[in-house]
């Protein structure tokens, strides 16, 4: 009989080698989508009960307490990332917490797919497919926002000034995977944007 | 290329990270009399928009970022944005000031309200 077996979603994607930035898919994290009203005492009150951590008011900012970390994604949307062995149980929890609160969580750990890019260079990458400019110091380590990338919907993660995850969907892994393979093989260093401030 | 600027979530990038939403502040003559609107009423609400010279009042998405809604006031002359506010916002009192066409009745008629 077949069995049900968890593979990631660049499980089978071909390695990257030969990149003057690190490439690596983070397989094993879990993620909730968490809306309501960041007007909403009763709401935030409700995820603090269950995270531990207050969830970010400030536009493209993140916070984190011990292994979970919440985005802040739009005035009433957030993603939460946490140990994948964790997603379902604390998805249940925030919604026996917000019963009766207007708001909505949900697992959606499947839903996207985590490129890691490390290294000198990393920010240089990521520009070459969006048109932000990841130099400017809007971006220091910490700050989340969703953007275009390369004709994609992303979600750009700065975790330090030479560490950058990016968020794709699911569907879209392979494609984004080969993309930034290439978008950062050796030879195509472009060096001309000043270190990030 | 313009460069857009989403006062919700402060993130400026190009067009191509932003969806236009045509022209803002209609008003639907529906809702405040459902009644006695007339045909040409309903069209000009539906199909007729303003396309003037000079400073347009618009819509636009933060379609790749934090997906809400906006008003801009642009120069369509020069691309310039004059101000970015929020969706349930009237634009800046000078802008205000310097409407013309349906915009300005319409400011005018908000400013009476008040």
């Amino acid at each position: 009989m077949l069995e049900a077996r968890f593979e990631t979603p660049l499980a089978n994607c071909e390695a990257a080698t030969g990149t003057y930035v690190s490439l690596r898919e983070i397989g094993e994290r879990g993620m909730i989508d968490l809306r309501g009203s960041a007007g909403d005492k009763k709401f935030l009150a409700a995820a603090k009960a269950v995270l531990e951590v207050d969830l970010p008011k400030q536009p493209r900012t993140s916070a984190t307490w011990g292994d979970i970390r919440v985005f802040w994604l739009s005035p009433d949307q957030w993603l939460i990332t946490c140990p994948r062995a964790r997603a379902q149980d604390l998805s249940e929890a925030l919604s026996a917490e917000l019963a009766g609160v207007h708001s909505l969580a949900v697992n959606v750990s499947d839903m996207r797919a985590i490129i890691r890019l490390e290294g000198e260079g990393v920010r240089e990458v990521v520009m070459k497919g969006t048109s932000i400019d990841l130099t400017h110091g809007d971006y220091p380590p910490g700050s989340v926002r969703r953007m275009r990338f390369a004709e994609i919907a992303a979600l750009l993660h700065v975790v330090e000034d030479n560490v950058i995850d990016i968020y794709v969907f699911r569907s879209y892994a392979h494609y984004a995977w080969e993309f930034l393979r290439k978008a950062a093989r050796k030879g195509s260093e472009v060096r001309v944007f000043p270190k990030a401030v | 290329m313009i460069v857009v600027t989403c006062p919700v979530c402060g993130i400026k990038g190009d067009e191509t990270d932003f969806h236009y939403g045509g022209q803002a502040h209609v008003r639907r003559p529906a809702t405040t009399d459902p009644v006695n609107i007339t045909d040409e009423e309903q069209r000009d609400y539906l199909f007729i928009r303003h396309n003037p010279k000079g400073l347009h009042f618009e819509r636009w998405r933060c379609d790749r970022g934090c997906g809400k809604w906006f008003h801009a006031a642009r120069d369509t002359v020069t691309l310039d944005f004059k101000a970015f506010y929020g969706i349930t916002e009237l634009p800046p009192v000078e802008l205000q000031q310097q409407a013309k066409g349906p915009w300005a009745d319409y400011f005018q008629s908000r400013a009476k309200a008040r």
